[in-house]
């Protein structure tokens, strides 16, 4: 009988809700604990992480300026002199929203443009991060930025075979961007 | 030594998590598509699920029985959020690589699995190796399934080209059907293999 209630007693609901809630309380104690060693470490750690991306997108870059005004939009120097604009983009894809980066130099032609993020299918779709796509954009003006599926028509962006879809997404999105980077060249400065 | 190494191999072999118990089927379909991405998250659930059998084995005398499983789930959020905090502090790259993952192994029930049947009643060192070669055997399985995927499905073994341009890729099997007649056929054969052991040991057993 005493042992009875003796189990009782452990298995009450009490004992119990205090034992989840003390597990909850230390784990919660060792994530707090680890959030605050490396904050500041992760702050810095994804800053760099951004300017690299940056500064691969444009050759021989060495700065990187916010500019007032636009949000998350870049000037690129190498030392002083005005080298582009990075600018992000987002347009729809063939599995959702694809998210860009787009550098474009200081006359409006694009210099070329990084996937951040996208959703489109393996070895089609996402083949448009890759060299061979993403080169047919360096120094293409607004008119020329078109999908096209003529092999003989060289000024235009070839469509990647499987990925009509893909290839427009992301045609518009980078002509998008660099008609925005036009409008504020001209409005702007 | 030996029995430790019974509890490693089981994993990889005769309960292989993915071609035998069945268990997290929904990454082997999602992130096989290529040979680094099944490679990468093999890894990152080996390391959870060694720690936290780990883990749940040092505490396993204070956890009160009826809320054993929600404390696992806790545990195992603990494990990989702290290990999402240090990669994003100290090795951005590897986080933005592994980004989406890490968020994935909170809810992979051959990890809760392990817990549950394994660590819960056993010594700390038994259900690390446990977990070690349970996680072991999930990487291989992974591996095993982006490889044939990536090679059909494109023609290429860790991004690098190794069919030549006569072979049209089946698309099929970078697709998710594909990866499921895959994953019924690899399962099917695992089974021949496992039966055919049972059949030996059995032979061995009325031979002595």
């Amino acid at each position: 009988m005493s042992e009875q209630q003796h189990e009782d007693k452990n298995n009450s609901t009490l004992k119990i809700a205090l034992n989840l809630a003390m597990a909850c309380l230390i784990s919660g104690c060792i994530i707090a604990l680890t959030y605050f060693i490396t904050a500041d470490a992760a702050v810095a750690a994804s800053i760099k992480l951004r300017d690299d991306t940056m500064k691969t997108m444009v050759e021989g870059s060495t700065g990187i300026k916010e500019i007032e005004g636009k949000e998350e939009w870049y000037e690129v120097y190498q030392g002083e002199e005005l080298m582009g604009y990075i600018v992000p983009a987002a347009t729809k894809g063939y599995g959702g929203t694809i998210e860009l980066l787009v550098a474009v130099d200081p006359e409006g032609k694009i210099i070329t443009y990084k996937i951040l993020s996208s959703k489109e299918t393996p070895g089609l779709g996402d083949n448009a991060s890759k060299e061979g796509f993403t080169s047919q954009f360096t120094g293409k003006i607004t008119e020329h930025l078109i999908v096209t599926k003529d092999p003989s028509d060289t000024e235009d962006i070839q469509a990647m075979s499987g990925a009509t879809i893909t290839s427009k997404a992301v045609t518009l999105g980078v002509k998008d961007a660099e008609v925005e980077v036009l409008a504020y060249l001209e409005g702007g400065e | 030594m030996r029995e430790l190494w019974k509890i490693f191999k089981k994993g990889i072999i005769s309960e292989n998590p993915i071609l035998v118990l069945a268990l997290s089927l929904c990454p082997a379909l999602a992130v096989t598509t290529t040979v680094q991405n099944a490679l990468t998250m093999g890894l990152s659930v080996t390391f959870v699920l060694a720690a936290n059998n780990t883990v749940v084995s040092l505490t396993r005398k204070w956890v009160n029985p009826k809320v054993r499983v929600p404390i696992y789930i806790t545990s195992i959020a603990t494990i990989v959020t702290v290990v999402e905090l240090l990669l994003k502090a100290y090795a951005p790259a590897l986080y933005s690589n592994l980004g989406i993952y890490l968020q994935l192994i909170v809810v992979f029930a051959i990890i809760l699995a392990r817990a549950e049947v394994f660590a819960s009643k056993n010594k700390i060192i038994p259900s690390f190796v446990d977990g070690f070669g349970m996680g072991i055997g999930f990487t291989v399985a992974m591996v095993l399934i982006g490889t044939i995927r990536e090679i059909l499905g494109n023609g290429t073994f860790f991004g690098m080209q190794v069919l030549g341009d006569w072979y049209h890729p089946a698309l099929i099997i970078i697709l998710p059907p594909g990866a499921f007649i895959l994953i019924g056929y690899l399962v099917g054969i695992s089974k021949i293999i496992n039966e055919k052991q049972d059949k030996k040991l059995k032979l061995q057993g009325e031979a002595k």
